[in-house]
C-alpha cells in the first residue's frame, strides 16, 4: 500500500488575479480512496481537472505513477473521470457514452460490448443502454456517467462530486453502494464531496481544501478527532461542534477547564495552553447526563430518528449542543448536569483557531 | 475486476500539435485569406492620397491630403453626402417604424401570424439588385402595374426612378420593401422574448395597453430596436445595388450615393484618387457607427445566450 | 415552441380593433407579397398581354418566356438572339456554393479556436473579421480590379470565391463560434479524459453538437452570396457573372421582352426563397448574428 499511484507537489492555479489552487502538495498511495473535501469554491473541482489534464496548472507539478504529467494531453493520462454535471455526450446513446473509454482504446467490438454491459449490470442500467442521454432519469445518466468513467477500469478514477444533482433517496442508495464498488474497481479514487458524512463513508483518507490550499490530509478519524483548526471542526460533525472559550489552568491535580464553576479536566499534555485563551471543543455526542456536573437548564428538545439533540444553556448563558442516542433516557426540561470526557475534549487557540495538540513535544519539554 | 486496459491506449502522436500553437493553427488559413483581402484596403487609403486618374498615367504623383481638402469646395461632394444620410435615415426611420408596427401585430402566436411572418421574410431573400429590377418592370411607363395605378388615381406625370422629385421616394420605397422585414423579425423576435410579469402586474394595476406600450414595452424593446436600427444604418449608408440598378445614381446626380458615385468616378471618369478618397471617408463614418454596433451587438448576443 | 407569452396583447380586444387589425395585416401582406405575385404573372404573360392597357389579370399561361430562357435562344422580331442566361444561373450556383464550402473549411475550425481558446488577440482578430463584414465593399474593390489583372485572377472564379469570403466568412465564424461555445466544455473534455485525441473530440463531439448552428450559418451564407451583386459587377468578367449581373444587363440585352425579363428574375430568386422557407427556423439567429435567438 505504500507504493504512490499520485504525487501532487506545489500545485498553483490563478485565473487572472485569483488564486483558485495555492501550492497544493498531497501523495495518494495505490488503491487508496481518498476524498477532497471543503465548501463550494474551495477549488476541489479545479484540482481535479489539473489532474485530469482540463486545465494546466501555472505551478506544481502531478506525477501519475512517478510518470510527470504536464506535457501529457488528458487522453494519455489513463484517467477515468465522472463530472458533477455528468458531462454526457448527448447525441450518443447510454451505451455509447460508456463505451467511449473503450473504443477509444481501440478495443475489437465484442470486447466493447462485453465491457460496456458488465458495467451496466453492475451498475444496474443495463435496460437503458440504448437511449439518449435526455430520456434517462437523472438517477441513470448519474450511473451511465460512472459507468463510463469505470468503464476502461482506470487506474486512477476521479469523482466530482457525482452525488450532488442526484435526489436524497439515490444520494444514500449510492452512499452505500459505492464503498463495494470502489472496492471492487481495486482502482486509486480521488472523490470530491461537499458533503462530510459522504467524506467519513467513503474515504481512506480526507483531504480537507479551502480557500485553495490544503488544510488538513487524514483518516476520517484523525479529522473529526483532531481536527486541525475550529473551521474544520465544525465542517465535520451534524450537529456542530459546541465550541466554547475558556482559559486552562493548572493544579496539583493536573490541567483542567472552568465551564459554569465545574472542573473540566484536560490531557496532561496540554500543558502549553495553560493560562492562555483557548477555545474548548466538545462533540455533542462525547457529552452525556450525569448527576454531576456542569450544571445547565434545558432549553429544547429535538428527537431525530437515531438521535436526540437537546440544547441546553449554562449559567453564564453559553449554549450548549448534546447529542445522545435515540432510547438512551434525557431530561426534557428543567435543570440537568452534564459531564465530559477527558479524551473528548479538543482545545484550540483562541487566537488563531488552530488545534492544541497534546503532543509529545510539550511532555519532552517537561521531562 | 477484470484486466486493466490502460496499456492498450494508443501510444502519443508525434506529429501531434502542441496544445498552444493548436488556436493559432486553426484560425491561421482563415487570417490568411483575410490579410489577403487587407492588402487592397491600404492600396486604397495609399490612392486616396494621390492625383490619379487611369486616362492620365502621366501626371500621376502624391498629392496627400489635396483629394480630401477638394471636398470641401465641391458641391459634387455635398450632394454625394447629402443624398447619403438622406438615404439612411429615410429608410431607416421609415422601416423601423413599419417593422415595429409589424411586428406588434404579429406579436400573439398564432398558426396565422407565424404563417405570416415566414411569407414577409420572402422580400428579404431577393437579391436587392433584383428586387430593383422587379420594380422597375412594375414602374415601367408603358405597361408598369404602379404607373398605372398611380395614374388612375390621377397623378398623370408621377415618374418614378426617372424624375429627380420622385427617385429618391421610389429606391426609399424598395429599400423598405427589402429590409423592412428584416427590422421586423429582430424585433418579433425581442417582443416575443420579453417577459410577461410587468405585463401582468400592469393589467392588475388597469393600466391602459397604450401606456403599457410607452412605459414597458417600448423600453425593453430598445435594445433590440437599436442593434436592428443600426445594422440597417450600416448597411443603408453604404447601399449600392438598389439605386444602381434602378437609376445609376440618376437622373443627373439625384442619387449620387457614396458607393454609386465612387463606382462612375472609377471606372466612367477613371478619377481613381478622387474615388479611393470618397471610399475612405466612408469608410470612417461606417467605422465608428459599427463600432457603436457592435459594443450594442454584443450585449444583446450575450443576453440571447443566457436565455438559451 | 409553444410558451404562453403575450396573453397581454389581445385579451380584451373589441370587435373594432379586430377588424383594424386584420385590415392592417393585409395591407401588410398585400405590399410585401404583391411584387413577387405580379413578377410572377408577368413571367407567363407573353409581351401582348404585359402591354395591354389597362393591366389585367386574365390571359391564358404560357411558358414560352422559361423554355426560351433555358434553351438560351431568343426569338425576336428582328431575328434570334443567343442568351447566356443558363450561363448566370450556372455562374451563380458555382461562385455561392464555391464560396460557402471555402467558408466552411476555413471559418469552422477558426471559429472553434475563437470559442474554445482564449488565446492572445483572439478577440481582436475575430472583431477585425466582423468589422469586414461592415466595411465599404468598394473600398477593397477597386484596388483589387487592379490587383486581379495583375495576379490573372480577373476571369477566374477562385478569385471571386475569394473576394466573396468578405460576407461568408464573418458570417459563419460569428454564428458558428456562438454554437461551439453553447457546447458544455466539460463533454468535450469527457472524451478526451475517456482517451480520444484532440481532432477525434473535434469530430465526434464539437462538430455533431454544433451541426445545426453549421448549416444555418451554412445556408445563410449561401444565400447571401447568392444575393451579391456588387462584387461580381466590378470584378467578374462577361462569362463568370452570377445572376444579379446577368438579369440587369439582360434589360438591355433582350429589348423589350419584358416576360423573359420576368422570368429570369423569377428564377434568379426561388433557390435563396425556396432555401429561406427550408430554414427559416435559423433565418432570425442568422440574420442577427447570433444577437436574438429565433
Amino acid at each position: 500500500m505504500t507504493e504512490t499511484a499520485l504525487k501532487i507537489d506545489g500545485l498553483t492555479k490563478r485565473y487572472k488575479a485569483d488564486t483558485v489552487l495555492d501550492t497544493v502538495s498531497f501523495d495518494v498511495a495505490k488503491g487508496e480512496t481518498l476524498v477532497l473535501f471543503g465548501p463550494s469554491g474551495a477549488g476541489k473541482t479545479v484540482l481535479l481537472r489539473c489532474i485530469a489534464g482540463a486545465v494546466d496548472p501555472e505551478e506544481g507539478s502531478i506525477e501519475i505513477d512517478g510518470r510527470d504529467m504536464l506535457d501529457v494531453p488528458p487522453e494519455q493520462r489513463g484517467i477515468g473521470m465522472a463530472f458533477q454535471n455528468f458531462a454526457l455526450f448527448p447525441h450518443m446513446t447510454a451505451f455509447d457514452n460508456i463505451a467511449s473509454p473503450l473504443t477509444a482504446r481501440r478495443s475489437t467490438k465484442d470486447a466493447v460490448r462485453e465491457g460496456v454491459e458488465s458495467v451496466a449490470r453492475l451498475l444496474k442500467i443495463d435496460h437503458v443502454l440504448g437511449h439518449q442521454p435526455r430520456a434517462l432519469s437523472n438517477g441513470q445518466k448519474q450511473r451511465t456517467a460512472l459507468a463510463r468513467a469505470l468503464a476502461a477500469s482506470p487506474e486512477l478514477l476521479l469523482l466530482d462530486d457525482p452525488l450532488r444533482n442526484v435526489d436524497a433517496k439515490l444520494r444514500f442508495e449510492m452512499r452505500l453502494e459505492l464503498p463495494r464498488l470502489l472496492a471492487e474497481q481495486g482502482a486509486t479514487v480521488i472523490y470530491v464531496t461537499q458533503d462530510y458524512k459522504e467524506a467519513m463513508a467513503l474515504g481512506d483518507r480526507i483531504a480537507v481544501l479551502d480557500g485553495g490550499t490544503i488544510r488538513q490530509i487524514g483518516t476520517p478519524e484523525q479529522i473529526y478527532r483532531s481536527p486541525a483548526t475550529t473551521d474544520i471542526a465544525r465542517l465535520f460533525g451534524d450537529p456542530a461542534i459546541n465550541l466554547l472559550d475558556v482559559e486552562p489552568e493548572q493544579d496539583s491535580a493536573g490541567i483542567f477547564a472552568q465551564l459554569s464553576d465545574t472542573r473540566v479536566p484536560l490531557d496532561s499534555m496540554l500543558v502549553g495552553a495553560v493560562g492562555k485563551p483557548c477555545t474548548l471543543g466538545i462533540r455533542p455526542e462525547a457529552l452525556h447526563f450525569a448527576d454531576t456536573g456542569i450544571p445547565v437548564t434545558i432549553e429544547a428538545k429535538t428527537p431525530l430518528n437515531e438521535k436526540t439533540v437537546t440544547l441546553a444553556v449554562t449559567k453564564r448563558g453559553r449554549e450548549i449542543l448534546i447529542s445522545r442516542p435515540a432510547g438512551r433516557p434525557a431530561p426534557s426540561s428543567g435543570a440537568a448536569h452534564i459531564a465530559v470526557d477527558a479524551s473528548d475534549a479538543i482545545l484550540f487557540d483562541r487566537g488563531t483557531g488552530a488545534l492544541i495538540a497534546a503532543t509529545e513535544t510539550n511532555a519532552e519539554v517537561a521531562a | 475486476m477484470k484486466a486493466r486496459m490502460t496499456a492498450t491506449l494508443p501510444k502519443p502522436r508525434r506529429f501531434s500539435v502542441s496544445r498552444r500553437a493548436l488556436p493559432y493553427v486553426l484560425s491561421l488559413p482563415a487570417l490568411l485569406v483575410c490579410i489577403g483581402i487587407l492588402v487592397p484596403f491600404v492600396t486604397a487609403a495609399y490612392y486616396s492620397l494621390q492625383r490619379f486618374r487611369m486616362s492620365q498615367p502621366w501626371n500621376r504623383g502624391m498629392n496627400w491630403g489635396e483629394n480630401y481638402l477638394n471636398f470641401m469646395s465641391d458641391p459634387d461632394f455635398w450632394q454625394t453626402l447629402k443624398v447619403s444620410l438622406s438615404y439612411a435615415f429615410l429608410t431607416v426611420g421609415i422601416e423601423l417604424l413599419l417593422g415595429l408596427g409589424i411586428a406588434l401585430l404579429l406579436q400573439k402566436r398564432t398558426r396565422l401570424n407565424n404563417f405570416i411572418s415566414v411569407m414577409l421574410l420572402m422580400p428579404l431573400m431577393c437579391a436587392p439588385a433584383l428586387a430593383a429590377l422587379m420594380w422597375k418592370l412594375m414602374t415601367n411607363p408603358n405597361f408598369g402595374i404602379l404607373s398605372y395605378l398611380v395614374e388612375s388615381i390621377g397623378f398623370t406625370d408621377f415618374r418614378w426612378g426617372s424624375s429627380p422629385s420622385t427617385a429618391l421616394f421610389t429606391v426609399v420605397l424598395v429599400d423598405v420593401w427589402v429590409y423592412t422585414p428584416f427590422i421586423m423579425i429582430l424585433l418579433l423576435a425581442g417582443l416575443r422574448s420579453l417577459p410577461t410579469q410587468p405585463f401582468e402586474a400592469a393589467d392588475l394595476d388597469g393600466v391602459p395597453r397604450l401606456q403599457q406600450f410607452w412605459r414597458i414595452t417600448l423600453p425593453m424593446l430598445t435594445p433590440y430596436i437599436l442593434t436592428a436600427s443600426l445594422f440597417r444604418l450600416l448597411d443603408s449608408i453604404q447601399q449600392f445595388d438598389i439605386i444602381y440598378a434602378m437609376t445609376q445614381g440618376g437622373p443627373g446626380d439625384t442619387l449620387m450615393v457614396f458607393q454609386v458615385e465612387a463606382y462612375l468616378n472609377f471606372f466612367q471618369s477613371t478619377n481613381v484618387g478622387r474615388s479611393a478618397a470618397l471610399m475612405m471617408i466612408l469608410w470612417a463614418i461606417t467605422f465608428f457607427l459599427s463600432n457603436i454596433f457592435i459594443k450594442n451587438w454584443l450585449r444583446l448576443r450575450e443576453r440571447a445566450r443566457g436565455e438559451a | 415552441m409553444r410558451d404562453k407569452r403575450g396573453p397581454h396583447v389581445m385579451n380584451h380586444t373589441s370587435p373594432i380593433e379586430r377588424i383594424l387589425r386584420g385590415a392592417a395585416l393585409t395591407i401588410v401582406v398585400l405590399f410585401f407579397m404583391f411584387p413577387i405575385f405580379w413578377i410572377l404573372l408577368m413571367s407567363v404573360q407573353t409581351n401582348e398581354t404585359i402591354l395591354r392597357s389597362p393591366p389585367s389579370m386574365v390571359f391564358t399561361p404560357t411558358l414560352q418566356n422559361y423554355q426560351a430562357l433555358i434553351t438560351g435562344r431568343l426569338e425576336t422580331q428582328a431575328g434570334s438572339l443567343d442568351i447566356e442566361f443558363m450561363q448566370n444561373l450556372w455562374n451563380s450556383v458555382i461562385l455561392s456554393v464555391g464560396s460557402v464550402a471555402l467558408a466552411l473549411v476555413l471559418g469552422v475550425p477558426a471559429a472553434y479556436a475563437f470559442a474554445r481558446h482564449k488565446f492572445r488577440g483572439s478577440e481582436d482578430i475575430a472583431f477585425t473579421l466582423l468589422s469586414f463584414r461592415f466595411a465599404p465593399p468598394l473600398l477593397v474593390l477597386l484596388p483589387l480590379t487592379m490587383y486581379f489583372q495583375e495576379l490573372g485572377l480577373a476571369d477566374t472564379y477562385v478569385g471571386l470565391i475569394w473576394v466573396y469570403q468578405l460576407i461568408c466568412l464573418p458570417l459563419i465564424l460569428w454564428i458558428v463560434r456562438g454554437y461551439f461555445e453553447d457546447i458544455s466544455p466539460d463533454v468535450e473534455h469527457a472524451y478526451r479524459i475517456a482517451g480520444h485525441s484532440w481532432l477525434s473530440t473535434f469530430r465526434k463531439i464539437a462538430l455533431p453538437l454544433a451541426g445545426p448552428g453549421i448549416a444555418a450559418a451554412g445556408l445563410l451564407a449561401f444565400i447571401f452570396a447568392w444575393n451579391n451583386f456588387i462584387f461580381a459587377l466590378v470584378l467578374a468578367s462577361a462569362d463568370k457573372q452570377p445572376v444579379t449581373v446577368g438579369a440587369l444587363n439582360f434589360i438591355t440585352a433582350s429589348g423589350i421582352q419584358y416576360g423573359q425579363i420576368a422570368a429570369a428574375v423569377i428564377m434568379s430568386i426561388a433557390p435563396t426563397l425556396a432555401l429561406a422557407l427550408y430554414a427559416q427556423r435559423y433565418l432570425v439567429e442568422g440574420l442577427s448574428l447570433g444577437a436574438v435567438k429565433g
